[in-house]
């Protein structure tokens, strides 16, 4: 394996052929770097001079310097409720849709034949559009919905699922793990899949139980594969808009509004997108930091031996 | 050899990468190109095309106007109603951009700076606005300028379905009627799987403005919000207990249109509903029942409308003025607004031009209009009205609910919106 670079050192000679294979791997890479620099790069660095900018949709912008940030982070109340509603929201949707995901994943995996029929079923709703979704649920949960409906033939009055500031957002996050949990379903069987057969056999040999079996051998095996859907899930949840957007426009008060739902009204429907590129920063900044944490943990958490 | 292999592959790379880049380059291009012809953008209209009725109203325009001049056409350009408010002010950023411009009386001052003034051009063509529905062209000025040439004025009405009125013994209201007697009839008229009422979450289509403005509060003194008034604080707190504590009307989603109550209406389910008269039409045709109209209840029965309309306007960034004001001018005259209002049944800005509206409606549906719009007042707003209205949807459903007084609910918009 270490031949060639050592043959290139003995003979002295420049390693062309390690040149050319790196402008043919540049040329390869042009047009995705491109992509990349144009939608990610450019937008990042634009948003980041917007933010400096009370900067309207039509109009000429004028330079607040950190005003905005200012204004985000001591004179706008309605910042830190929006916050700790994303925080909320993250927080129930990641762990409620990882553990419903990973019993349904072991549940489907040891099914048999009926399995993949199920796997299916539940990854539909992922590949439904979010706003067919949004708008099923929101049949099923208004005062006369299909939910209050058939609570009703039970002589039960349901409450106002979408109305009352105490239900609103259990409402959004049911209904986002409701759709969500498909995908981690696909990966965690996908883990599932790679667990070589042997070891389990091994530890019932060895008189392991099945709780003993699934936390001290699927779990840690699972491990990468959790370790993907946890950051995947958690980066997801710190975006959501649609669900609140369609079903409660961030109501009833500000209990539903999200940090994306209130940059993206900011921006587009208040006319104020300086003060929506700093909104947009601080979830950048946000999610960055929680992404590098979990990174940090990555060696201690997550068990790559085969 | 290898050389002629790395140059083949680099050639194909780049051959890719130009491809790609092409196809995106035409992906991103496929709306047609600027022009630099002003002529061209002067005969053109960026406006609200949520439907094909709405692209008819359009046509209508266009069409009555080639009595006059066989040669005239606009092109139509736009996206649906709630889209508009946002791209008009990106659509009017980019080169190419329309000369026309749809408005409404209620936005003018959010839409003051993608605007000019037109007193200048009406003089310099002989136009006298004094024609045009005094409290439209009250709502169209900004700073003493005059920002859009209006084509109706709408003042609100309350549609009732006369068939739920007489099965529950209540009489028909007509040209003058009191929040007593109003709150009265909703009671008696909200019985079996029927409520009195039919209320949007919204603030200017929602009930508590228009009965506000009916009892002479308005939301905007000296260009500045007045939401805390005490007046109309107490109409907005008024028509939150009708349905947190009279329960005369379903409290309504915060994601729900104007749709959502409208369907409640015309399917029977509500008897009443305060509503604009561009919904004339779809109300008294497809509603279950027969249906007519009142004016919106007051303290005293004496009511002053809420006027809306809307109005056509030039582009700031418009290099043809001239021509597009003279565009304007086709589309808005008496006999133009007239035939529009006849087949489309808006009501035309002209009085001398609300007989062709009137020409097939009951005399005493089109009393109520005439009334209102003589006692009319326009809904005046601030540049801050899309987060007045954003907000107050968000809020209302805990007013409607009784978990949230009106004094808070608006206190807290009034805070916001600043």
């Amino acid at each position: 394996m270490t031949a060639l670079p050592t043959l290139a050192v003995k003979n002295g000679k420049k390693p062309t052929a390690i040149t050319g294979h790196g402008r043919l791997a540049a040329a390869y890479l042009a047009p995705g770097m491109l992509g990349f620099l144009i939608f990610i790069v450019l937008p990042l660095i634009a948003s980041l001079v917007i933010s400096l900018f009370d900067w309207p949709l039509f109009g000429a912008p004028e330079f607040v310097g950190l005003d905005n940030y200012v204004r985000m982070l001591s004179g706008d109340p309605v910042f830190w409720t929006v916050l700790g509603n994303t925080l909320f929201f993250a927080v129930c949707y990641t762990v409620l849709n990882l553990v419903l995901a990973l019993g349904l994943s072991t549940w489907l995996h040891n099914l048999g034949s009926w399995g993949p029929f199920f796997r299916v079923l539940f990854f539909i709703p992922v590949v439904t559009p979010m706003v067919a979704n949004a708008l099923v649920w929101r049949l099923m949960l208004t005062d006369d919905g299909v939910v209050n409906s058939f609570l009703a033939n039970f002589g039960i009055a349901g409450p106002s699922w979408l109305s009352d500031s105490q239900l609103a957002m259990g409402s959004l996050i049911a209904m986002s793990v409701w759709q969500g949990v498909g995908y981690n379903i696909i990966v965690l069987g996908a883990g599932l899949n790679s667990i070589s057969p042997n070891l389990l056999e091994a530890a019932r040999i060895d008189g392991a139980g099945p709780w003993q079996r699934f936390f001290q051998v699927v779990l840690p095996m699972l491990s990468p594969s959790l370790f993907f859907c946890t950051v995947m899930t958690i980066i997801g949840s710190f975006k959501v808009f649609t669900q609140p957007y369609l079903l409660t426009l961030g109501g009833p008060g500000e209990s539903t509004n999200t940090i994306v739902l209130y940059l993206y009204r900011n921006g587009f429907s208040f006319d104020k997108l300086g003060y929506a590129s700093a909104l947009a920063w601080a979830l950048f900044v946000i999610v960055m930091l929680i992404t590098a944490l979990q990174f940090s943990q990555q060696k201690r958490l997550v068990n790559y031996d085969n | 050899m290898s050389n002629n292999r790395f140059t083949g592959r680099l050639l194909t790379a780049a051959a890719v990468a130009a491809l790609a880049a092409g196809t995106l380059s035409a992906c991103g291009s496929s709306s047609a190109g600027s022009s630099s012809d002003g002529g061209k953008e002067a005969s053109s209209m960026y406006t609200w095309i949520t439907n094909d009725s709405d692209r008819a109203q359009w046509q209508a325009f266009v069409d009555a106007a080639k009595e006059k001049d066989p040669e005239f056409n606009l092109a139509l350009e736009g996206p649906s109603f709630n889209d508009y408010w946002t791209k008009v002010k990106t659509r009017l950023s980019s080169s190419g951009a329309p000369c026309i411009i749809t408005t409404q009386a209620a936005r003018t001052q959010e839409l003051k700076d993608l605007t000019v003034p037109l007193d200048e051009l009406a003089k310099s063509n002989n136009i006298d606005v004094s024609m045009y529905n005094k409290a439209m062209i009250d709502g169209l000025t900004v700073d003493g300028t005059l920002r859009g040439i209006p084509y109706d004025a709408e003042p609100v009405v309350l549609y009732y379905n006369k068939d739920l009125l007489a099965a529950a013994g209540v009489k028909e209201p007509t040209l003058s009627y009191t929040t007593e007697q109003f709150s009265a009839d909703l009671k008696a008229l909200t019985k079996e799987g029927v409520t009195g009422l039919a209320v949007p979450p919204g603030f200017a289509s929602g009930p508590g403005l228009a009965l506000a403005f009916a009892n002479g509060n308005e939301p905007v003194k000296d260009a500045k919000l007045d939401l805390t008034n005490a007046g109309l604080v107490k109409d907005q707190q008024f028509a939150f207990d009708l349905v947190a504590k009279e329960k005369v009307a379903n409290a309504p989603q915060a994601s729900d249109g104007t749709d959502v109550p409208e369907q409640q209406f015309m399917s029977g389910k509500a008897a009443m509903i305060i509503d604009g008269p561009w919904m004339y039409e779809t109300l008294t045709t497809k509603t279950q029942g027969k249906v007519g109209i009142a004016v919106v209840p007051s303290d005293s029965g004496e009511s002053t409308g809420m006027i809306q309309g809307s109005a056509f306007a030039i582009a700031a960034s418009c290099k043809d003025k001239e021509a597009a004001f003279k565009n304007i001018m086709k589309i808005t005259t008496p006999e133009v607004v007239g035939a529009v209002g006849a087949a489309r049944g808006t009501v035309p800005s002209v009085d001398s031009a609300v007989k062709d509206w009137a020409a097939n409606k009951p005399a005493s549906d089109v009393a109520v209009v005439e009334a209102l719009l003589k006692s009319g007042r326009p809904l005046v707003t601030t540049p801050s009205w899309n987060q007045v209205e954003t907000t107050f949807s968000q809020y209302s459903g805990e007013g409607f609910r009784g978990s949230k007084s009106a004094q808070e609910i608006l206190s807290t918009i009034s805070n916001s919106a600043k």
